[in-house]
């Protein structure tokens, strides 16, 4: 009589949980909102994501609400968000180190899936998140408050740092202070690039912000951290000899002779700063597999990358008078892919005692129905059924994200410029002579939008 | 087997009233550790410290022994990483002085919305113009009182420090001497339980 009992009750958590990503996969989910913001109305992509932020997922779809609203130019709304996703970060620090509600979400993916653990970005979305919303600060004119976020990703970044120094040489170079190609070479044979796991784009953006707004100290320590990570970008070359210049730094001298003298504005000049994100960061793939335990049927799924991402090309920014080619910065596909190498080992294990599990269910069902020798083993066949679509893969992570981020820096004369990066719609972007602007662009694949602020 | 029915259900009962949210009116001045954060204690401690500090220093008494000095309050640095109304912080110790009887205020805040009152009483033609008040008649500040506030933040495992200082200055303005200078330094440290919800 077990069985009958079991199934309203497996019904009803079916049906509880239907709505989040627990049985719709998450990339599937977020693909609309995608989609919209290649649309000229992207913000409308927020709407299918906001009633999910008071779910258990909350941080993710604040993340990518903010993200959404930030790409639609709304800065005052995309704080917002971002801000409920900072307070669901907070909260997971708060936590305690064995937490009942933290048990009790890993005790329930063991009967269903890995889905019903809350999400939890991994360290490079956690930065991104401080990242942008530093920008969305400067965007609304809020300078103090830029300068806030950017030492809070600061401080994301340093225990990032940390966290891979033990393990690897070129980090351990990085908080030596130097810049070491020999390091780097190594790490792309051994394929544990530094850039892989620490993001240089985060490191310049907020070197960017620090000496924009006045720090150029903290700004040269952010550059250099960049060039550790992605030493062949050319401005970030020329902008590491350019402060060491200017704060009269040992390695001036050093800096110049591998590099190459820095230019200076002249005087009727502006700098103009850009930020080119592209594309978007890929989505995790589910690998499904097939087998039977004690004659009953079972799957194992587990979330992966496939490789077959076509490469992002350089951007030109058209329309300065002068061709300017954007340099790549940082690849996010490869911190995700990083990311989730670090999770498998955690969701492996739980892989395994959920087939544990779920095969004893199966079994506990089964040896009661045999005894009555006629009946149709209804109970097994729901309870395989069950296994099998509730075991599904843990594809959540900010989809949203650009794969590639992209920079450029130049001096123009002041005026209005209409920029155009490759063949998309031109902008309009003013140019004071002595005043830095910054110019965001984010290219979702039909849509480029500028942003730009004179400071 | 009906005993314990009820039982039950009061105890449900009992437990579902314990839930209730409530509120309640507390003291404004009692010490509040409901996280890490910049909170009203550290403000109040700061004021409270840079108030008592400046009223007491020797050469500032000499100051203020037969005259009113007046000042302006120049907006306090937010170094920190958290977003704090620092504007609330100087609004507190410059409340605090104005209110010792020993130095008086100019709000440079406010500086626009006086400029349009004044351009309204002499260019609207609505005000008497004897009784409008005219341009450039108000009195310059002597000493500008600023500040920075900044933090060091430190987290491992289940550790958070947070270190807070706060520097504030008093210059004077015609000489550009820093007549006084102190800081207030606040530590917390939050330490993770180790089993909880």
């Amino acid at each position: 009589m077990k069985q009958w009992l079991l199934l309203p009750l497996l019904s009803f958590l079916v049906s509880g949980c239907a709505l989040n990503s627990i049985f719709i996969n998450y990339p599937s989910q977020i693909a609309p909102v995608k989609a919209q913001l290649n649309t000229n109305t992207p913000i409308k992509g927020v709407l299918e994501v906001e009633s999910n932020i008071s779910g258990a997922d909350g941080l993710l779809y604040a993340q990518e609400a903010g993200r959404v609203a930030q790409i639609s130019g709304d800065f005052e709304a995309s704080k917002e968000y971002y801000q409920q996703a900072v307070a669901g970060y907070l909260k997971f620090d708060d936590k305690a180190t064995l937490s009942v509600s933290d048990m009790g979400a890993t005790t329930s993916s063991l009967f269903i899936n890995d889905n019903v653990i809350p999400y939890r970005g991994p360290g490079y979305e956690r930065v991104m998140l401080h990242q942008y919303q530093a920008l969305n600060y400067i965007f609304s004119g809020d300078q103090q408050g830029a300068l806030v976020e950017v030492r809070r990703s600061n401080g994301l970044q340093s225990s990032e740092q940390a966290r891979y120094q033990k393990s690897n040489e070129s980090v351990q170079a990085m908080a030596n202070g130097t810049i070491d190609a020999e390091v780097n070479k190594l790490g792309k044979a051994a394929g544990t690039v530094t850039s892989s796991f620490l993001n240089a784009y985060s490191y310049y953006t907020t070197g960017v912000l620090h000496e924009i707004l006045g720090e150029p100290n903290d700004a040269f320590i952010d550059y250099r951290k960049a060039a550790q990570i992605s030493p062949d970008n050319p401005y970030l070359q020329k902008d590491l000899v350019r402060l060491a210049k200017q704060l009269s730094m040992p390695q001036a001298d050093e800096f110049e002779r591998r590099w190459g003298k820095a230019t200076r504005a002249k005087k009727e000049q502006g700098e103009v700063i850009f930020l080119i994100e592209r594309g978007f960061v890929p989505e995790k793939q589910s690998l499904t597999v097939p087998f039977t335990i004690h004659g009953n049927w079972q799957t194992a799924s587990l979330a992966t990358y496939t490789s077959n991402s076509r490469p992002v090309s350089p951007g030109k920014i058209k329309g300065l008078g002068k061709s300017l080619t954007a340099a790549p910065i940082a690849n996010l596909d490869a911190l995700a892919i990083t990311a989730l190498k670090e999770e498998l080992p955690a969701a492996l294990i739980r892989q395994a005692a959920r087939v544990y599990a779920k095969s004893e269910m199966a079994r506990s069902v089964e040896s009661n129905s045999k005894k009555r020798n006629n009946e149709t083993d209804i109970g097994v066949i729901a309870m395989q059924i069950f296994n099998v679509i509730t075991e599904q893969a843990d594809r959540r992570s900010w989809l949203t994200l650009p794969k590639q981020a992209q920079i450029a820096r130049t001096y123009l004369n002041s005026g209005s410029y209409s920029v155009q990066l490759d063949n998309g719609t031109p902008a309009q972007i003013e140019v004071k002579s002595g005043r830095t602007t910054l110019v965001w662009a984010v290219d979702t694949g039909n849509y480029t939008r500028f942003y730009s602020i004179i400071i | 087997m009906k005993h314990f029915k009820l039982i039950f259900m009061l105890a449900v009962a009992i437990g579902l009233a314990g839930c209730q949210s409530k509120v309640e009116y507390g003291d404004a001045t009692e010490v509040e550790t409901v996280n890490e954060n910049f909170g009203s204690s550290d403000l109040q401690a700061i004021a409270a410290k840079m108030v008592d500090s400046m009223l007491t220093f020797p050469p500032v008494m000499v100051l203020t022994a037969n005259d009113r000095p007046i000042m302006f309050v120049d907006k306090i640095k937010n170094k920190t990483s958290e977003h704090i109304d620092t504007e609330s912080v100087t609004d507190s110790i410059s409340n605090k002085l104005l209110r010792s009887g020993k130095f008086r205020f100019i709000d440079m805040t406010k500086v626009d919305a006086v400029r349009k009152q004044l351009d309204y009483q002499n260019n609207a033609g609505m005000v008497d113009p004897s009784t409008a008040i005219s341009f450039g008649r108000q009195i310059g500040a002597q000493y500008m009182l600023y500040g920075n506030l900044s933090s060091i933040v430190k987290q491992d495992g289940s550790t958070k420090d947070v270190y807070y200082k706060m520097t504030m200055r008093l210059m004077d303005l015609e000489t550009g001497l820093i007549e006084w200078s102190d800081e207030k330094e606040i530590r917390k440290v939050k330490s993770k339980s180790f089993l909880g919800l």
